[in-house]
């Protein structure tokens, strides 16, 4: 943490944000944190339950489950798009843009990200529809190369897998628009220079490219694997945590018990767990991080 | 940076506009001068449900004189999750439909966010016109059990589960309308030999444990639901019924009554199925009959009563209810009473819905009738068992996961019946707290 | 030049495959129920079928729930926009002491699971009069959006080349004008994407927009979205329809965005 010393009053800056973090943020956690001591039905008083929750929770076989799918789903939306999405962006950047044109980088980079936009209801029932174990397009097409169709979200061994598939389509397009616009910082000499110098492709890719625009990839790695930990609205327009629990995720089980079973305080201390879970992973990205720069 | 600046500036105007709005009705339940009833409910303009109640707005106007009826249509999702914030709130509504059962009407009953409606409901005849059975889910007791107690909602429609069916698939298999379980099963089994998945289901959604259900009543007399919906008793999950409805339902999936590949498939899908005629039976409730009636071209269809059963999973339809924060109380009984009229309950019962105080005799359609006919066949006998995801909140869930492994084949059915049974327990000991 | 062709045919088959879900919601929102019920949501619709689109837009009175979403996302993409602007700068550049546990207050604010704040922040709406109002939808989103930005930012003006603001400071500039003269015209490729990213992910916002916008009248485009799903039924057709109705805005909203990013594509780096 040291670094030469600045003038200070740069904090000043800081401030129009701590009034509303305030607001907005840690006060209703803390709250949140209190909910989760108490008996609570989200309507009325709360009854105070001391640690009943945390003991029901830890016993709670469905509460490990969500959390070994939701590992499964951090490989699906965070280590799998930022691979990928390092290739593509490298390649729209690098190559298309260079020897095709930038229009047609650009076009490809906005095919890739259009997934994002695609509010997730309505990305739920597209897949939906493409997954359909008796006229979806996918078992159409295996059919057709004469393979075995499968029933993909409603067999509990296939279902998240099926899932993971779906998360890494709606995924690409981020690390590629955030990859690309890194890619911009970089100074185009170093490119030429190693190209001068006869460098493959893949060489430049893994001397330049990477460690220029590693804030970047940790940005996307870190970032992905928090949206992986608190994917919701896949989860409920695809399967609802199904078939029999096979995709359950922790915040589906705290929505579950905040607005289906009207259990708000045991809802709150599963929120609790994984935004410390959340906060354990952060600090541990951020500490890499760090040492890196 | 001049373009900074104007960002900003745009944007505080934007703010300053997204601040006001919204709210501007003033609701002033003043005697004289303008008032307006704030009435929400979430079916779709084209159901039965939706014509009749357009049709009682209008009736109001008129005979309110002064009042404007402001409806806004919500989503069921919306009601389902934030109800208990609303009704807490002074945005709430005058009068709104709300979903049946303890752990929705119930539970705000208990909360305090309803209004008491049993003085009105004595007064303008509706204990009278609603029979017993209907009467059920309309009362809670202050534990918010469902069956006795204070009115905290009116139902002005029905609904039950039967059987639709193809009528020119079962002439082509040469099948006739069964009268008794076994026949039941008779006529499952010739279309399984000809090669055809008899029954559409969908195992995400609620149509699998309905099916489940069905089976079970098919073993039981009216205590045991009492027991098992009312608490009025121990709910045995072990005992003949649960085991017959798991084993039997295990077993329909194995000699292929219901598609192995039907557990991921939603209400939606099985509807979209039956109606394309890629399945001969549909086993769902009265909510598909207008839609059915309005989409099916291509061959004749019909309806029975689950054969054999003496009991059905069925209710009353949703709730009108009055919240506790409701500023124009009055105009809200007024409205109620409207839709409990005859004219409009005769409307509903022609538009494909289930009435509770209609004429048979101004009901003109004949699918219509039998579906009404059917109903009253249901209620007379004491026959409504509600629904098996009502005892306990968040149950549907469960219900839906047990059902799945039986369709998967990936849990036994003794399995299945411990996995439905623990958190039933579970809501056993919280009630009353 | 095989080569270069083989890399770009692979690259637009990718492409195509991203984009099929889309063609299937527009041929699904083009296609009259009774075709839906008897060809499936895969077989081509008979005629063009546009009542669906009509139905939806007059029922929901779409015009308002766009204009609605317009406000939220844009007031939210702008000020979450400039906050980070201002917490990145005081993190990357200033480098105020305890930075590293700022940011990562930030974050956890960024990923706190909305399930969690939602009874809280809906009792303090409540007590300050902001329930079921726009603003308190803009304020709360600003605030989860800036985190990720002031996150993202600063990771990027860690590496700004000091030499520039020193020279700028000799000149007298002081804190406020280095800032808007030199920190926010370089890193504008970055402040684009950022706005992009914001207002993209607040349009398709949906949980604490059903919760917190209870009138009609305040809603946005995807609860609308959700006021197709009626107590049993969905008509899939009319959900199509919506869906391309709710899609349309973004990606237009994106496409013109996109000219702004593809400046830079070849530029290179802002030296």
């Amino acid at each position: 943490m040291t670094t030469r010393s600045r003038d200070r009053g740069y904090w000043v800056f800081l401030l129009p944000s701590f009034v509303l973090f305030t607001a907005v943020i840690v006060v209703p956690f803390l709250m949140n944190v209190g909910i989760g001591f108490t008996r609570w039905q989200g309507v009325g008083d709360p009854r105070w339950a001391g640690l009943d929750n945390y003991t029901r929770l830890f016993a709670d076989e469905r509460f490990w489950a969500s959390f070994r799918n939701n590992v499964a789903l951090i490989v699906a939306m965070a280590i799998v798009p930022t691979i990928i999405g390092l290739v593509l962006a490298a390649t729209l950047f690098d190559y298309v843009g260079k020897k095709v044109g930038p229009r047609a980088a650009s076009l490809l980079r906005a095919a890739y990200y259009l997934p994002q936009v695609l509010p997730v209801a309505v990305a739920g029932i597209v897949w939906g529809w493409i997954m359909h174990p008796q006229f979806g397009a996918l078992n159409e097409l295996l059919k057709l190369l004469g393979m075995e169709p499968r029933n993909w979200l409603g067999d509990p061994g296939w279902a998240l897998p099926s899932v993971m598939v779906i998360m890494v389509w709606f995924q690409i397009g981020y690390p590629v628009v955030i990859f690309m616009s890194g890619l911009q910082r970089v100074d185009p000499a170093l490119y030429e220079a190693a190209e001068i110098d006869g460098a493959t492709w893949w060489r430049r890719f893994w001397h330049i490219t990477i460690p220029q625009i590693r804030p970047e990839i940790y940005v996307v790695l870190l970032t992905c694997t928090i949206a992986a930990l608190k994917v919701f609205g896949p989860i409920f327009v695809l399967t609802r945590g199904g078939p029999g629990g096979a995709t359950l995720v922790p915040s589906y089980f705290s929505y579950q018990n905040f607005f289906e079973k009207a259990n708000v305080g045991y809802g709150a201390a599963i929120a609790t767990v994984l935004t410390l879970v959340i906060i354990v992973v952060t600090v541990f990205f951020m500490r890499i991080q760090d040492k890196e720069s | 940076m001049f373009k900074v600046r104007t960002g900003v500036a745009l944007v505080a105007a934007l703010v300053a506009l997204a601040a006001c709005g919204g709210t501007d009705q003033a609701d002033t339940p003043a005697a004289d001068g303008p008032r307006t009833l704030k009435l929400w409910h979430y079916e779709g303009a084209d159901s039965a449900m939706g014509k009749a109640w357009a049709e009682a707005v209008k009736q109001f106007e008129a005979s309110h004189p002064g009042v404007t009826v402001t409806f806004e249509a919500k989503a069921f999702e919306q009601i389902r999750q934030s109800a208990g914030m609303i009704l807490n709130s002074d945005e709430a509504p005058d009068v709104m439909e709300y979903n049946k059962g303890n752990a929705t009407a119930g539970l705000l009953s208990k909360q305090g966010l309803l209004t008491d409606l049993t003085s009105e409901a004595t007064k303008r005849g509706w204990d009278k016109l609603l029979s017993p059975s209907v009467q059920t889910t309309a009362r809670y007791d202050e534990r918010g059990v469902m069956g006795a107690g204070n009115w905290y909602g009116v139902p002005n429609y029905a609904e039950y589960v039967m059987v639709y069916y193809n009528k020119d698939a079962f002439k082509k298999a040469g099948v006739e309308v069964p009268t008794t379980f076994e026949e039941f099963t008779a006529a499952l089994d010739t279309f399984v030999k000809a090669g055809t998945t008899p029954i559409a289901v969908g195992g995400a959604e609620y149509p699998a444990q309905q099916i489940f259900y069905q089976l079970a009543l098919s073993k039981a007399q009216r205590p045991w639901v009492d027991a098992f919906q009312l608490y009025k008793g121990k709910a045995d999950f072990k005992g003949p019924e649960f085991t017959y409805a798991a084993d039997t339902f295990a077993d329909w999936v194995k000699k292929g009554y219901i598609a192995k590949d039907s557990a991921a498939l939603k209400a939606e899908d099985m509807g979209v199925s039956f109606i394309g005629g890629k399945y001969p039976i549909m086993i769902s409730g009265s909510w598909w009959y207008g839609r059915l009636a309005a989409e099916i071209k291509d061959f004749e269809w019909g309806t029975f009563l689950w054969p054999g059963n003496t009991m059905s999973a069925g209710s009353s339809g949703n709730l009108w209810v009055v919240p506790e924060n409701a500023k124009n109380k009055d105009l809200a009984y007024d409205f109620i009473d409207i839709t409990m009229k005859k004219d409009i309950q005769n409307l509903l019962g022609n538009s494909g819905g289930v009435p509770v105080a209609a004429d048979t005799a101004a009901i003109t359609d004949p699918k219509s009738k039998e579906l009404i006919e059917n109903f009253n066949k249901l209620s007379t006998s004491d026959g409504l068992a509600f629904y098996p995801d009502w005892p306990a909140p968040g149950y549907y869930d469960v219900l839906v996961a047990g059902v799945q492994h039986l369709i998967n084949g990936t849990k036994t059915s003794g399995q299945v019946l411990d996995e439905i049974a623990a958190p039933y327990d579970e809501n056993l000991a919280d009630i009353g707290n | 030049m095989i080569r270069k062709y083989s890399v770009l045919v692979s690259l637009v088959v990718l492409a195509v495959v991203m984009l099929v879900p889309f063609g299937v919601v527009t041929l699904n929102a083009v296609k009259s129920p009774a075709d839906y019920s008897s060809g499936g949501p895969l077989s081509l619709p008979g005629e063009l079928y546009l009542d669906g689109i009509v139905k939806f837009w007059n029922r929901v009175d779409f015009g308002g729930k766009l204009w609605n979403s317009l406000l939220i996302s844009g007031s939210v993409a702008v000020l979450a926009t400039v906050l980070s602007v201002l917490n990145a700068y005081a993190l990357g550049i200033g480098r105020v002491r305890g930075r590293m546990w700022i940011l990562v207050v930030f974050l956890v604010a960024n990923t706190l699971p909305q399930e969690a704040l939602v009874y809280p922040l809906y009792y303090l709406a409540k007590g300050v009069g902001l329930y079921d109002s726009r603003l308190a939808v803009i304020i709360i989103f600003t605030v989860i959006q800036s985190a990720f930005g002031t996150y993202l930012l600063a990771s990027v003006l860690g590496r700004f080349p000091h030499e520039i603001l020193e020279a700028a400071a000799l000149d007298g500039a002081g804190k406020w004008r280095a800032l808007w003269r030199i920190v926010v015209p370089i890193s504008r490729p970055t402040l684009s994407v950022l706005l992009i990213f914001f207002f993209i992910w607040t349009w398709n916002e949906f949980f604490l927009p059903l919760v917190f916008l209870i009138s009609n009248e305040n809603q946005t485009v995807p609860v609308a979205l959700g006021v197709l799903q009626g107590d049993k039924m969905m008509d899939a057709t009319m959900s199509s329809a919506s869906a391309l109705l709710g899609i349309l805005p973004a990606v237009v909203f994106f496409l013109i965005f996109q000219r702004t990013l593809t400046r830079g594509v070849t530029v290179g780096a802002v030296k």
